[in-house]
């Protein structure tokens, strides 16, 4: 194998480096924030907070700017110590520690370390208003949301596509992939666009005809057509359509020998596209390949190596008591 | 609604030779942007369009619309007109705009 681990790793770590640490809190919080007056009393806040299923409250004035926050601590000692009907500006917490919606992610997550509470306000600095509240639970779906747009190449990827590994694995369970297994084949042996989505087609009449239920093969259909569309449109080559049908869901595998996908991450953004304008002028290449192909599977793995070509593979869950005999 | 009355409240040019009559159109959806179709066209609603070439029928069989509705007095080529036929798509055309004959149909209450 070529190059040495350490140098790797600092590569992926320079590489995730940059994906996490642009996060603003602007993007992290929860903009569905519940707001109490300080004129209310902490029954109210206890009430609002089981009702909302929250454990902290941010006590705003009648301009929306924040004063205070109220937790579950100090409805505990309220309820303790007998003061539960008292106004909450009495008992609130006045020194509240907020989060500017510029700070970014790294001083978040110090935050959260040196302070120790559960929840932090989100403030617009000018106005001191409260747009938002960040929990870890926050930080943690941010995170995940990101991990699940990173794709990481390294070394050992290109190693893998050198040998064509990648072509007798399967992307998704990494098992061993019998394509002669598979229980519809199609090859895109053609580059004229107007053709587009044949193989899609064939592939949704062949699902009906094994009794799949319509909602799943038009799921299949459309991000099978649009993955069919990217091979015609941009990869320059040939390629295959791959599905396998099992009792609890459907695999399709797409495959391109073409000139591959340079920034993936780009190109898995909403309205992103390469496409030459006279195919645009068709209404493709509106950037929502690869978006509908995400939205439609249930799960998706996308390899690609420029100069290589492109594999897709999606799985479709079948619905349980769907109409398949 | 079925699809017979819709065109002949809208006076559209029935364009392949399938039979229509037992088809309920349950929506409507106008768009030229093969993928936002693909995202958001459902079963059985009819496709607003100006785009003709031979792919739409692929996204109208894919997408399960009840037809589409080529906008603008555009002309189908043959070779999309022959396709549909072959796929079963129904394909009309008309001389309004794609945002008229949504409001059409809108009126019609398809909604």
């Amino acid at each position: 194998m070529k190059g040495n681990a350490p140098e790797r790793l600092d590569v992926l770590i320079d590489e995730l480096k940059g994906i996490f640490s642009n996060i603003k809190a602007h993007e992290i919080m929860n903009t569905s924030v519940v707001v109490i007056r300080p004129d209310r009393t902490l029954y109210q806040a206890k009430e609002l907070m089981r009702l909302r299923k929250i454990s902290g409250v941010p006590v705003c004035d009648e301009k929306g700017a924040l004063v205070g926050i109220v937790s579950i601590e100090d409805i505990i000692k309220a309820l303790e110590n007998d003061y539960i009907n008292d106004r909450i500006e009495k008992w609130m917490t006045k020194n509240v520690v907020w989060i500017d919606e510029n700070e970014e992610l790294i001083d978040i997550v110090e935050k959260f370390s040196r302070y120790g509470f559960g929840r932090f306000p989100v403030l617009n600095p000018e106005t001191k208003k409260v747009i938002g509240i960040i929990t870890k639970a926050d930080i943690l779906s941010t995170i995940l949301k990101k991990l699940k747009n990173l794709y990481v190449r390294d070394q050992r990827m290109t190693n893998v596509l050198e040998k064509s590994d990648l072509h007798s694995i399967s992307l998704i369970t990494g098992e061993k992939l019998d394509k002669s297994g598979a229980d519809f084949y199609f090859e895109i042996n053609y580059s004229d666009i107007n053709m587009a989505g044949i193989g899609a087609a064939k592939l949704r009449e062949f699902l009906l005809s094994r009794g799949i239920d319509e909602e799943t093969v038009r799921k299949v259909a459309i991000a099978t057509y649009e993955a069919e569309t990217n091979v015609v449109i941009h990869s320059e080559s040939t390629g295959r359509i791959y599905c396998f049908v099992k009792d609890d869901f459907i695999k399709v595998r797409v495959e391109d020998n073409g000139k591959g996908i340079e920034n993936l991450e780009l190109a898995m953004q909403e309205g992103y596209s390469t496409a030459p304008d006279y195919v645009r002028e068709l209404g493709f290449g509106a950037g929502m390949g690869l978006v509908n192909m995400k939205r439609c599977s249930d799960k998706m793995v996308v390899v690609s190596e420029v100069g290589k070509g492109v594999i897709v593979e999606m799985l479709f869950n079948i619905k349980l008591g769907g109409e398949k005999s | 609604m079925k699809l017979s009355e819709i065109i002949e409240h809208l006076d559209l040019e029935v364009v392949t030779g399938k039979d229509f009559e037992n088809i309920e159109v349950t929506g409507g959806y106008t768009c030229d942007l093969l993928s936002e179709v693909m995202a958001n066209c459902n079963k059985g609603m009819a496709w607003i369009t100006v785009q003709s070439h031979l792919n739409i029928v692929a996204v109208a069989t894919i997408c399960g619309a009840a037809c589409i509705i080529l906008a603008n007095n555009h002309e189908y080529p043959s070779e999309t007109i022959q396709k549909a036929n072959d796929e079963g798509v129904i394909l009309l055309k008309s001389s309004l705009n794609s945002y008229k004959l949504s409001g059409e149909l809108y009126k019609l209450g398809i909604r």
